[in-house]
């Protein structure tokens, strides 16, 4: 197998784990709005982090159909248009899926980077709908996200892959 | 196989599925249309209601530890602060205990003048109390989730209010919450009376200036409004009860050039922070049907015979 120099061997992704780290991502949007900053446009949203981190990872599990159904659910929850998160993260999952392949053999730092364009393009569709659709601007603060979005992405790339780099023969020495 | 993971089972060689690509256009193609249908046709409230009960669960469980910090919050609030909150409601309702005297006797007085004119009584709104859970996360709209749906009866249309105003109206009815439009949101529409002047109006959401605020609009240039005047609610809708604060004036701009004064207001109501909120019944349940309109006799043609 060809890997990047001084990158771990992982254990295989429990889907149990990933799919469960979706719904976290979603119960996390939820407080954030529920309980910390309310309507705030600058909030970072966790969910499309987690989206993308499980389409470069493992893309024949997560990709542009979950994609779209969490999408739908964050419509839902946000009570604005239908279908403008579903729109918003398919196109995120498609950007990611091309990108999958290459992403992976930079380090971390720089993976933020080249996902920040993503997180961009994502916040710019919902954007666009609902000018079209007659909202109303949510401020300067919607430019923040995907900045925050980004700088998420080391932190997601440690938690989410902590079960896969526990060690393939634990002992007591190495319980995890 | 993901890059540089143990995977135990090899990736599919042949059955991969369908495409990103493909997968991208039906999945794109599927969001525009629930997109169209929601906001052009209005169709999808019912798939709306059933991915709400699926979500309901896990909104709960994402209130627990909001509730939680909220009643910590208060637990560890001074005891002085407490005091001053009781001594301000006791001024407040000291101060309305004078009018709330007066109601009475003038509510029976109405209603023999009423009575005297051969007027129809004026229609009472029945209220049910509700608690505003959180603000809806969509930061293009201005709107508020309040714990009563469908199981509560609350109907689609209901004014809100909050204890200085109007606040809004049920937008979307849900099984067990319910979205509320502020007055503040900028599609949302309110009409309204100077009680000083009489004149009517409609009033509505404006976020230009300031974050939460209301525009009276199509108000002549020279029309007679001046910063401070009291708007509340006309009555003439069907749908808000007559009398009830909406929003006070706060600035009014007269262009040479413009048709009409730009007026911008302050509403009344607590917009970014009501807690406890009341219902309405709207009145349009209760107005009696409008008369059937009277058949207008077509004209006869030329050349048909008269009867």
């Amino acid at each position: 197998m060809i890997m990047r120099r001084g990158q771990q061997l992982l254990l295989p992704a429990n889907p149990v784990f990933i799919w469960g780290s979706l719904i976290g991502a979603l119960l996390l949007n939820m407080v954030q709005n529920m309980g910390l900053w309310g309507r705030a446009a600058w909030t970072p949203d966790v969910m499309v982090v987690v989206l993308v981190f499980w389409t470069v990872h493992q893309p024949l599990r997560v990709s542009i159909g979950a994609a779209f159904l969490f999408g739908l659910l964050m419509d839902v929850h946000q009570g604005g248009l239908l279908g403008q998160h579903a729109l918003a993260y398919t196109v995120l999952s498609f950007l990611a899926i091309t990108i999958h392949r290459r992403l992976l053999w930079f380090t971390v730092p720089s993976q933020a980077a080249q996902v920040f364009p993503l997180f961009l393009v994502a916040h710019a569709i919902e954007l666009i709908l609902r000018m079209l659709g007659g909202g109303s601007f949510p401020g300067l603060g919607i430019l923040v996200a995907p900045f925050a979005e980004a700088a998420l992405w080391p932190i997601a790339s440690i938690i989410l892959l902590v079960p896969q780099r526990r060690a393939p023969n634990p002992d007591e020495n190495r319980p995890l | 196989m993901p890059l540089g993971t143990l995977d135990r089972d090899p990736p599919p060689f042949f059955r991969q599925g369908p495409s990103a690509l493909s997968k991208l256009a039906v999945c794109s193609a599927l969001a525009l249309f629930f997109m169209v249908a929601d906001a052009r046709f209005k169709v999808m409230q019912p798939l709306r209601v059933g991915l709400a009960a699926v979500l309901y669960p896990a909104q709960w469980l994402a209130m627990r530890p909001v509730l939680l910090a909220q009643g910590a919050a208060q637990y560890f609030s001074l005891l002085s602060s407490a005091q001053e909150a009781q001594v301000q409601a006791q001024m407040k309702r000291s101060e309305l205990s004078q009018r709330a005297n007066q109601v009475e006797q003038l509510s029976i007085e109405n209603e023999r003048l009423r009575k005297l004119l051969g007027l129809r009584d004026r229609l009472e709104a029945n209220a049910s109390s509700a608690q505003v859970i959180y603000d809806v996360a969509d930061p293009f709209t201005r709107k508020v989730v309040i714990d009563k749906g469908l199981a509560n009866q609350v109907v689609l249309g209901s004014p809100v209010l909050d204890e200085f105003g109007v606040l809004g109206q049920v937008t979307r009815v849900y099984p067990l919450v319910s979205e509320v439009t502020l007055i503040t949101d900028r599609d949302q529409a309110i009409p309204v009376l100077n009680t000083r002047t009489g004149a009517r109006g409609v009033a509505f959401g404006d976020m230009t200036t300031h974050a939460d605020a209301l525009e009276l609009r199509f108000m002549a240039a020279n029309a007679d409004v001046v910063a401070g005047d009291l708007l509340t609610t006309s009555g003439i809708d069907g749908i808000y009860p007559p009398g009830l604060a909406v929003a006070r004036v706060e600035k009014v701009e007269r262009r040479v050039d413009a048709v009409f004064a730009r007026i911008y207001c302050t509403p009344l109501a607590m917009v970014s922070g009501a807690a406890h909120v009341m219902v309405l019944e709207p009145l349009s349940t209760k107005i009696p049907d409008r008369p059937e309109p009277t058949p207008t006799p077509v004209p006869l043609k030329k050349g048909a015979q008269k009867s």
